[in-house]
This record gives C-alpha cells, structure tokens and sequence, in this order.
C-alpha cells in the first residue's frame, strides 16, 4: 500500500496519522514524508493531536537518523511544557540515537530521581547498556527493575532474550515459565519455553519440551514452528527410549513423532504452489541432536 | 385570573444575565479546579506492592500452566516461613483516620473550594441581587407541588405554578448547563491531555491495596492452600485425537 503524500489534505494526513498511532504501526518513513510535504508547513492546525503528533514524529525521525527534526519537535515541546519528565525521555532518546550513551543516562537518571516510578526511564537505561553491549550489566538492571516492577510482561519477556544471549537456559525458562503465568493462552509463550527446555537438552527438559510444544499446537494448530519442534523432540526422544528399552513410552512418543511429521508434510504439500524442496524429514534429520 | 405581563426589561436584566452568569461561573470553576488539582505522589513502595499483589494472584490462577517443579519453587518464594517475601516484608499498618494525612485534608479542602463555595457565594449573592423577580414561564401547567421548587423567594399563593422565579431561574442553570458545558468544554479533551502531558504516566500507577500488610496477609493465605493441577499434563493426547479429527476433515 503506497500513498501519494503530495496529493493528500491536511485532514486526510492527520487521520492517516491517527490511524497509524491507534494501530501502532510504525512506518517511520511515511510519517517523516508526511510531515515533511504536508504538515509541517503549519502545526497550529493540529489542533489537539500536535503534541501526540510531535512525539510520533519525534519517534520516526530518530528511526531515520534525522536528527534536526527530532531536535526542533522537542524544541517546540519543551517550550510548552517546560520541566516535563515526558518530555525529558524524548530528549534522552535522542541522545541516545545519537550514541551519546553517558550523558542521555545522566538525562535519565535525574528523570528516576524526581519521580522513583517512572518505569519507562529505568527500562530505558536497560536499552542503553544492552545498545553498548553490556550484555551482563543490562542483565543486572533489568533484575533489579523486576523486584521492583514484577507484573512487566515486557520486562519479563526482555530478561529471557536477555539470558538467551548468554545462555543461561535455565534463568531463561525461568522467565518464560514467568511470561506463561502472564499470558497463558498466547501460544508463543509456550513454544518459546519449549524451544528453551529443547536446547536444555536431557531427558527431563525433553518431556516438558515435548508437553509444551503439544500445549502450544493446542493452541494454535497453525503454529509450523511448534509442529517442527515436536518433530524434533519426539525424534530425540525416540532414540533414547530405544536405547533405554521402555518400550510404552517409546510407543506413545513413536505416535506423537509419526503424527508431527505427517501433519507437517501435509502442511508442506499444502504450500507447494513453490518449487519443490528437499525432502523435510531430511533436513530435519540433519537439524535434529543426535546422542 | 388576568393574564400577566413581564416587562422585556426584566429579560434583558434578569434572565439572560443569571444565565450568562452561571455559565462564565461554570467556566472559571472548571478551569481553577484544573489548576488546584494536584498530582498524586505515588510512592514506589506502593507500586512494589501491588505488582507484587499481581504476581502473587497470578501464580494462584495460572499456576496450573507451568510445571509443578517450577510452581512450588514460586510458592516458596513468595510464602516460606523464614525468607519468604510476604513473610520478610514488613509494612507499617495504613493509618485508619484520613484527618490524620495531610494530602488528604488538602484533596477535601480544594473539593470544597472549588465546589461548593462558589455554588453559595454566588447563589447568595443572585438571590440578593436579582430577588423577587418572574423571569420567565414554562410552557406547560404543573401543580401546586412544583411551586416551591420554581418560585423560590416569590411566595404567592395564587401565582399559576409554571411561572418561575429568579432564584429558582438560578437553580434550573446551575444544573441543567452540565450538558452544555461538556459541549463547551470539548476543550476539556485538550486539557485533559496536556495534564497527561506534564505528568508522565508512570507505569503501573494501579490502585494499590489500601493496607499492604492485611493484603499480603490475605494473599499469603490463598497462595498457601492453592493446589497444583498440571493443565498441560494432558496436551499431548488432546493434540493427537483433537487436531487429528480436526486436519483430516477438510480434506475427506
């Protein structure tokens, strides 16, 4: 979907906008061409959107390393509001696209001392250090941020890429077992556990890597992923119970695995309108972690 | 009875200058109530707290997802007797009396301020300075019950009752502008999001239990006797015979 931006109104942009905002989307190029060819000739008809207007604009500018625009729309928002802690985070975010680390972490420090609960600072300075690839720092402040802020699903969601980085399974599933107390019925947060306990390798963590992959296609039988990793975990199974000799287990994981592989050919011939692929068990085969 | 007359003047100097006057009022409240409404403070001990309360609560609801490992060790984090968080934690009882916190006091006092003080200040001051008028007759009859309701400060016994006195010309504004003040005062969308502006949301600002200490109590208990059911235990059979049937339809 593209627009011509000369051609548009000014309300027609404006509601272009709103929409975008509502939607969260954040096509940063489109909202810069859009102010550059319509809005910015005269911000007063704004109206009452010009300061939620500004902070998108702020937001698309950094994304496009425009930093006079950014600099004027923060300009022209702190001169309306002087002293305002919203405003100061725009302020450190452009710092911050600057890579100008220490002095946008000064910014946001003195924004948590005159307001301890301004959660979006302090996660703020997580980014910071993660961006500086202070990969154990950021993992410390983070921590710190969860004692006091707990029920941040995003918080949560960050510390286990976090871990993941630098593979600490366990804390890592522990945070996605976090992530499923949360949201339990978004299918994601089960299959990212069990895409964890599956790396975590060992019989134990494949059973649950197993429970979960099933809870995840339960919730959502379209998920390929999940499909995949059944695969691969029955598989992984397979060969253990075989040289363990318990044979119902083996049976009820040789069920399981026949059924992964078969839906997920069915699925694969489903798709074959592209040109023919080598053949997946294979490259599955090749994937799987054999003992 | 004659039918009466009411001077025009008595609607160029009377009623439309209450009306005029009620709204202006209405006005000048809503915007000084805008600049003496204070910020809440929220301490980050609160936001701790009902975060906290959160989490708990959502252990005991979706407890069952995760695996029965991972629950008991959330459990005794939260509820062991010697470093359990609820246990260790210690909060200072919220004090029952609101006259005894400030910010209160000030809150009920700016209330009034900008409520009812105007309401009788100016009321009071209509009443003395535009007493004993008509000003204007509604257009339908109403029984005797409604006149002293409309005839405030006009005491005739044979007065028809849709007439309506100044005083009560006052009232009928006070209360029936509110309409037309939220149409005015579509500007209030402004205000309102500059206020937002200068504040910053702060994340969580939830309302917190009033008294930690009896929440983590009550929470502690419900967590205490919460009981385990692994819900996922059964997904691999359900995903076998449920999706099966399910992704063979279609095709057959």
């Amino acid at each position: 979907m593209s627009y011509n931006f000369e051609e548009l109104t000014y309300s027609e942009a404006k509601d272009l906008l709103r929409q975008w905002r509502e939607n969260n989307e954040r096509r940063s190029e489109d909202v810069m061409e859009l102010w550059t060819t319509v809005l910015s000739d005269d911000l007063s008809k704004l109206g009452n959107e010009k300061h939620l207007v500004l902070e998108q604009v702020i937001y698309a500018a950094l994304d496009c390393h425009s930093y006079g625009v950014a600099t004027m729309c923060i300009y022209i928002l702190s001169n309306e509001f002087p002293g305002s802690m919203r405003v100061m985070r725009h302020k450190a975010a452009l710092l911050e696209a600057e890579e100008k680390y220490d002095e946008a972490l000064e910014v946001l420090d003195s924004i948590i001392k005159a307001d301890e609960t301004n959660s979006a600072a302090r996660k703020r300075r997580v980014a910071i250090l993660k961006a500086q690839g202070l990969i154990s720092e950021a993992i410390k402040e983070l921590v710190d941020y969860l004692k006091k802020f707990m029920s941040d699903v995003e918080a949560w969601q960050e510390l286990c890429s976090l871990y993941l980085q630098v593979q600490e399974y366990s804390r890592a599933a522990f945070c996605a077992e976090e992530l499923i107390l949360h949201q339990p019925h978004n299918h994601l947060m089960h299959q990212r556990l069990a895409d964890i306990r599956y790396t975590m390798g060992g019989v134990e963590n494949m059973e649950l890597a197993k429970t979960y992959y099933c809870q995840a296609l339960k919730l959502n039988p379209e998920n390929m992923r999940a499909l995949l990793g059944l695969f691969l975990v029955t598989n992984n199974l397979l060969n253990h119970y075989k040289s363990a000799g318990n044979s119902s287990k083996r049976k009820e994981v040789w069920k399981l695995c026949q059924w992964a592989q078969s839906s997920a050919a069915r699925r694969q011939r489903a798709a074959r309108a592209l040109p023919p692929t080598p053949d997946l068990s294979q490259m599955m085969l090749a994937l799987a972690i054999t003992d | 009875m004659a039918e009466l007359l009411l001077d025009p003047k008595i609607r160029l100097w009377v009623f439309l200058p209450i009306v005029i006057i009620t709204f202006l009022v209405g006005i000048v409240r809503h915007y000084v109530s805008i600049i003496l409404s204070s910020q809440k403070k929220i301490e980050l001990l609160q936001v701790q707290d009902s975060q906290v309360m959160i989490r708990a609560r959502l252990l005991r609801e979706n407890g069952k997802y995760i695996p029965r490992q991972s629950f008991a060790m959330r459990r005794h984090w939260f509820n062991n007797e010697e470093t359990g968080y609820f246990k260790v934690q210690k909060r200072a009882a919220a004090s029952q009396n609101p006259m005894t916190d400030p910010g209160m006091m000030t809150d009920m006092l700016k209330g009034n301020v900008t409520n009812v003080l105007p309401m009788i200040v100016i009321g009071g001051w209509i009443n003395w300075m535009f007493s004993g008028f008509l000003t204007t007759k509604v257009p339908f009859p109403l029984t005797l019950r409604f006149k002293p309701m409309l005839q405030r400060g006009v005491e005739l016994a044979y007065l028809d009752a849709s007439w309506v006195s100044s005083a009560s010309w006052y009232f009928l504004n006070v209360f029936g502008l509110r309409t037309i003040y939220a149409l005015v005062l579509g500007e209030n969308n402004a205000a309102d999001q500059s206020k937002i502006m200068q504040e910053q949301m702060s994340g969580a600002a939830m309302a917190m239990p009033q008294d930690p200490k009896a929440a983590f109590k009550a929470e502690w208990e419900a967590l205490e006797i919460t009981e385990h059911r692994w819900a996922v235990a059964n997904a691999e059979i359900d995903v076998l015979s449920i999706l099966d049937d399910h992704q063979h339809e279609p095709q057959q």
